[in-house]
C-alpha cells in the first residue's frame, strides 16, 4: 500500500464488517504531557473482532468511522515540552488510555474505572492501526533492547493478565491457580501465575490443542471437562465437572496444600464460572476476566456459606503495565510462543478474520495475530 | 398442630429443654446438665431470640447439606447468667450477664488461626445439627465467645448481640463501610434492619432501605433509614434481569442516585436471598463498589456477570461473624449508637416456645402485629423481666 510519512494511513471501521484504509490528518499540536507515536505492531483480539462484527460491544456503540486497534507498540516521533523521561526514537510499550486524573476512581487509584477515560478503539475514541498514535507520555513505556517491539505489543494484554492475577487476585507465590479458558488472556493468567511462583497451574478448556499449548506454555496440569449429559442441568453438570477435576488432580476444598486459592474465569462462558466457585477453596478469591455471555446462573448460596470473594477485573490499573515489562524484561514470562499469525499493514482485515475463526486458512490455531505498521516487513519483529 | 408435652414446673437442679424431634415435631426434655471444661463457662440462658433459620430447621428439617438426624435442642440467639466458670476462665464469674457467641470452634485450622474461625469446619455450633442449642435452662459455651454485658444493656439486648453481630460482619468487617458513606440495603427483615443500624452507628450518611412489605419500609424509615425505597410490580413480559435494571434504574432516579461520584452507592448489602433483588442491588452499586451477599435464599441466581466485571464490584458472601464482630456489636449497642429495643415485638414464655416459631414463620401474630424479633424466655423467667 503507497503511503508516505506526511499521511497517518488508517485502517478503519466505517460500519458492521465494512472495513477500508483511509489516510487521516498526522496529529498537529501535541499536548506539553504527550507524545506522538509511530506505531509499529499491533495485536489483535477478541474486543476487536467483536467490534468489526456487531459494531458494538454492550452499551458501547461504533457510530461514526473509527480506527481500530489498541494492543500496540512504536517508536517515539516527537514529545510534548514537558515530556522528560521519553525523547524520539525510543522504543516504547502504548497503555492506550488517556484517563483524566481528577476523577474520585483515578485518585483512589483505579484509573481503570476513569468515567472520562479515552480508550484506543472503544467508540468514540480511535485506536493505534494508523501510522501515527499519540497519547500521554505517562502511559508510553520505554521497553529494553532485550525486547522485540512484539514483545512491546503484547504487553498489553500481558497487564490485562498482571491487573487479573496479581492486582485484583492478589496471587502470591505457592498458591494454587486454575484458568478457565485457554485463550491468549487465559494463558498469560498462566504465565503471570508461574512468574509469581504458583505451585499448581491449572489450565481448563473445551479445545484439546488448546490445552496441549497451555500444558507446553505455563500449566502444570490441564483439564478437558467430559461431554454434558442431556439429562442434567447446567449446574449438576458445572458441580459434576468439578467433582471430576478435583478428584483428578487431588483437590480439596479445605485443607493447606491441595486447596486451589484463586479462580480466574477467562472464558465468559456460564459453565466454567459455575464449576469455578465450586473449586474455588473456602474463603478463596474468583477472578472474573472473561467477557462472554451478560447474565448467568450461579451456586449464590454456596459462595455465601464458603464466603468467597467475587472480583470484577476490567483491563488494567496503576502499575500493571511496569509490572508486566518487568516480567518480561527479567525473563519470567516469555511472550514469543504466543505469536502464531503475522501480518503486513495492507492485510489487516485477514488478522481479524483469523482471530475470529480462530485460525487461518492453513488451518494453523490463532492465538496472536500481530499486524505490523505500514512499511514495516511483518519479518521484522524490531 | 404440634405434639407438645405440657412443661411440668421444675426445680433449677434440672434441665428442660425445646427439642426438634423431627419435622414439624417439638417437645420438652429433661436432659442431663452439661459438665464443663476449664475453659468454659455454664451459663443459665434467660433469653433467646428466633431467626429464620432456626424456623426452616422445624418446617424442613435441614438447611442445605445440614440435616437433622436425631434430635436436637433448638435455638442459637441467647443470653444468660453464669452459673460456674472452668478453672481457666478469668474474665468472669457466677452471676455475670452475658452475651453468648454460640460456636465453638477448633482453635488450630488454617481459618481459626488465620482471623477467619467462622469457616472452622469443625465448628460446634448451637442447633446446626448435630449440635445441641441454647433453647434450655444450661449452655455450655467456651468463655473466650462468653461476653459480659454492660450494666446499661439488658438480657434481651444481649440475645440480640447474636443477629447483630451478623450486621457487623457484614457491614464493618467485610464491606468495612466508612463514615460518610453510604449503603443500600435490600431486605427489611431483622438482619437487614441490623445491618441498618450498624451503618448508621458507623456513621454512613445515606441508609437506603428496600422492601417488598411497605410494613417493614415503614419501621425502617422510623428506625434508622434515611430513605426507603418499594419495587415497582413485575411484568410478566419481562425477564428477571429486565425488570432489575428497571427496578434499579427506578430506584436511582427516585433516589437521586448515580452510578459514580458523590451520589453513588459504595456498598450494597442483600439481606433477602431473593433473586430479583441481587440482581437490582449489583445494577445499584457504584462503579468499583462493594456487594455483600448475607441473606439466604435461593440457591442458584441468574446474575449480571459482565456488569460486576466491568464495573470491577467486590462481591463478599457472608457468613455468621467472626473474630471482633461481636466485641464491636456489644461495643455500639453499649455506647448508644445502636437501640435494639424496638426490635423486640413479641415475648413469649419457655412454655410456650413454640408460639415464637409460628409468629416468626407468619411474619406477624394473630393480632396482626408484624414480627421483627420474637424473644423466649427461660424456664423460670417471666417474659416481663428483660433485664
Amino acid at each position: 500500500m503507497e503511503s508516505t510519512e506526511a499521511d497517518n494511513l488508517s485502517f478503519v471501521l466505517n460500519a458492521i464488517q465494512d472495513v477500508s484504509f483511509q489516510p487521516r490528518p498526522v496529529p498537529k499540536s501535541l499536548g506539553d504531557h504527550e507524545v506522538l507515536v509511530e506505531v509499529k505492531k499491533t495485536g489483535i483480539c477478541g474486543s476487536d473482532v467483536h467490534f468489526y462484527k456487531h459494531g458494538r460491544i454492550g452499551p458501547l456503540v461504533v457510530e461514526k468511522p473509527m480506527v481500530l486497534g489498541h494492543e500496540s507498540s512504536g517508536i517515539i516521533s516527537q514529545v510534548g515540552t514537558k515530556v522528560t523521561h521519553l525523547k524520539p526514537g525510543d522504543r516504547v510499550a502504548l497503555e492506550p488510555g488517556a484517563v483524566c486524573n481528577l476523577c474520585h476512581e483515578c485518585k483512589i487509584g483505579k484509573y481503570e474505572l476513569c468515567g472520562n477515560i479515552q480508550f484506543a478503539a472503544t467508540p468514540p475514541q480511535d485506536g493505534t492501526l494508523g501510522r501515527y498514535y499519540r497519547l500521554p507520555a505517562g502511559v508510553s513505556y520505554r521497553v529494553p533492547d532485550s525486547m522485540t517491539l512484539e514483545d512491546a505489543a503484547m504487553i498489553e494484554p500481558l497487564s490485562v493478565a498482571v491487573h487479573a492475577v496479581a492486582n485484583i487476585g492478589d496471587f502470591r507465590a505457592t498458591q494454587t491457580i486454575a484458568v478457565w479458558g485457554a485463550g491468549p488472556v487465559g494463558l498469560l493468567c498462566m504465565a503471570v501465575a508461574k512468574a509469581l511462583g504458583a505451585a499448581r497451574v491449572i489450565a481448563i478448556d473445551i479445545v484439546p490443542s488448546r490445552l496441549e499449548f497451555a500444558k507446553n506454555y505455563a500449566a502444570t496440569d490441564v483439564f478437558l471437562p467430559p461431554p454434558t449429559n442431556p439429562n442434567e442441568s447446567g449446574m449438576e453438570y458445572s458441580k459434576r465437572c468439578a467433582d471430576t477435576m478435583m478428584t483428578e488432580f487431588g483437590l480439596q476444598e479445605r485443607g493447606g496444600a491441595n486447596v486451589v486459592d484463586v479462580v480466574v474465569d477467562a472464558s465468559g462462558a456460564e459453565p466454567s464460572i459455575q464449576t469455578a466457585l465450586h473449586v474455588v477453596k473456602v474463603g478463596g478469591t474468583f477472578v472474573q476476566l472473561g467477557m462472554g455471555t451478560a447474565d448467568i446462573q450461579i451456586p449464590m448460596t454456596l459462595m455465601l456459606i464458603k464466603e468467597v470473594t467475587i472480583k470484577g477485573s476490567f483491563r488494567y490499573g496503576p502499575g500493571d503495565y511496569p509490572f508486566a515489562i518487568s516480567l518480561v524484561s527479567q525473563g519470567k514470562v516469555d511472550l514469543r510462543p504466543l505469536v502464531t499469525h503475522r501480518f503486513p499493514f495492507g492485510q489487516a482485515i485477514e488478522a481479524f478474520k483469523a482471530t475470529q475463526a480462530g485460525k487461518s486458512e492453513d488451518g494453523k490455531p490463532v492465538i496472536k495475530a500481530i499486524i505490523s505498521g505500514p512499511d514495516v516487513s511483518p519479518d521484522d519483529h524490531m | 398442630m404440634y405434639d407438645v408435652v405440657p412443661l411440668v414446673q421444675t426445680a433449677m437442679s434440672d434441665n428442660p429443654s425445646f427439642v426438634l424431634r423431627g419435622i414439624e415435631d417439638v417437645v420438652y426434655e429433661n436432659r442431663p446438665i452439661p459438665d464443663i471444661t476449664d475453659t468454659e463457662v455454664l451459663v443459665e440462658v434467660k433469653k433467646t431470640g428466633i431467626c429464620g433459620s432456626d424456623v426452616h430447621y422445624l418446617t424442613h428439617g435441614r438447611i442445605g447439606d445440614f440435616v437433622v438426624t436425631g434430635p436436637m435442642v433448638l435455638g442459637h440467639e441467647s443470653a444468660g447468667v453464669v452459673s460456674k466458670v472452668g478453672s481457666k476462665v478469668k474474665h468472669l464469674k457466677a452471676g455475670d450477664r452475658v452475651a453468648m457467641e454460640p460456636g465453638a470452634t477448633c482453635g488450630s485450622c488454617e481459618f481459626c488461626k488465620s482471623g477467619r474461625y467462622q469457616l472452622c469446619e469443625d465448628i460446634i455450633f448451637a442447633a446446626t445439627p448435630p449440635y445441641d442449642g441454647t433453647l434450655a435452662r444450661y449452655y455450655r459455651i467456651p468463655g473466650h465467645v462468653t461476653y459480659k454485658l454492660p450494666a446499661n444493656l439488658t438480657l434481651e439486648d444481649g440475645a440480640l448481640m447474636e443477629p447483630l453481630s451478623v450486621g457487623v460482619h457484614s457491614v464493618a468487617t467485610l464491606a468495612q463501610l466508612k463514615t460518610g458513606q453510604t449503603i443500600a440495603i435490600w431486605g427489611a427483615g431483622p438482619v437487614g434492619i441490623l445491618c441498618m443500624a450498624v451503618a448508621k452507628a458507623l456513621g454512613a450518611s445515606r441508609i437506603v432501605a428496600v422492601d417488598i412489605n411497605q410494613a417493614r419500609l415503614d419501621f425502617a424509615k422510623s428506625y434508622v433509614a434515611t430513605d426507603i425505597f418499594s419495587p415497582p410490580a413485575l411484568d410478566p413480559n419481562e425477564s428477571t434481569v429486565e425488570y432489575s435494571k428497571r427496578t434499579a434504574e427506578a430506584l436511582k432516579q427516585a433516589l437521586g442516585i448515580e452510578d459514580r461520584g458523590p451520589t453513588a452507592i459504595d456498598v450494597v448489602i442483600e439481606a433477602s436471598g431473593a433473586e430479583v433483588s441481587i440482581q437490582t442491588a449489583l445494577f445499584v452499586v457504584k462503579t468499583g463498589g462493594t456487594y455483600v451477599q448475607v441473606g439466604m435464599g435461593v440457591a442458584e441466581v441468574v446474575v449480571p456477570i459482565t456488569m460486576l466485571m466491568v464495573k470491577e464490584l467486590k462481591v463478599k458472601g457472608s457468613f455468621r461473624y467472626g473474630p471482633g464482630d461481636y466485641k464491636l456489636a456489644i461495643q455500639l449497642a453499649a455506647q448508644g449508637k445502636i437501640d435494639l429495643k424496638p426490635l423486640v415485638t413479641h415475648r413469649f414464655a419457655f412454655k410456650d416456645a413454640v408460639n415464637a416459631f409460628k409468629v416468626t414463620r407468619t411474619g406477624k401474630s394473630e393480632d396482626g402485629k408484624g414480627v421483627i424479633k420474637a424473644i423466649i424466655s427461660g424456664p423460670d423467667v417471666s417474659v416481663d423481666d428483660i433485664n
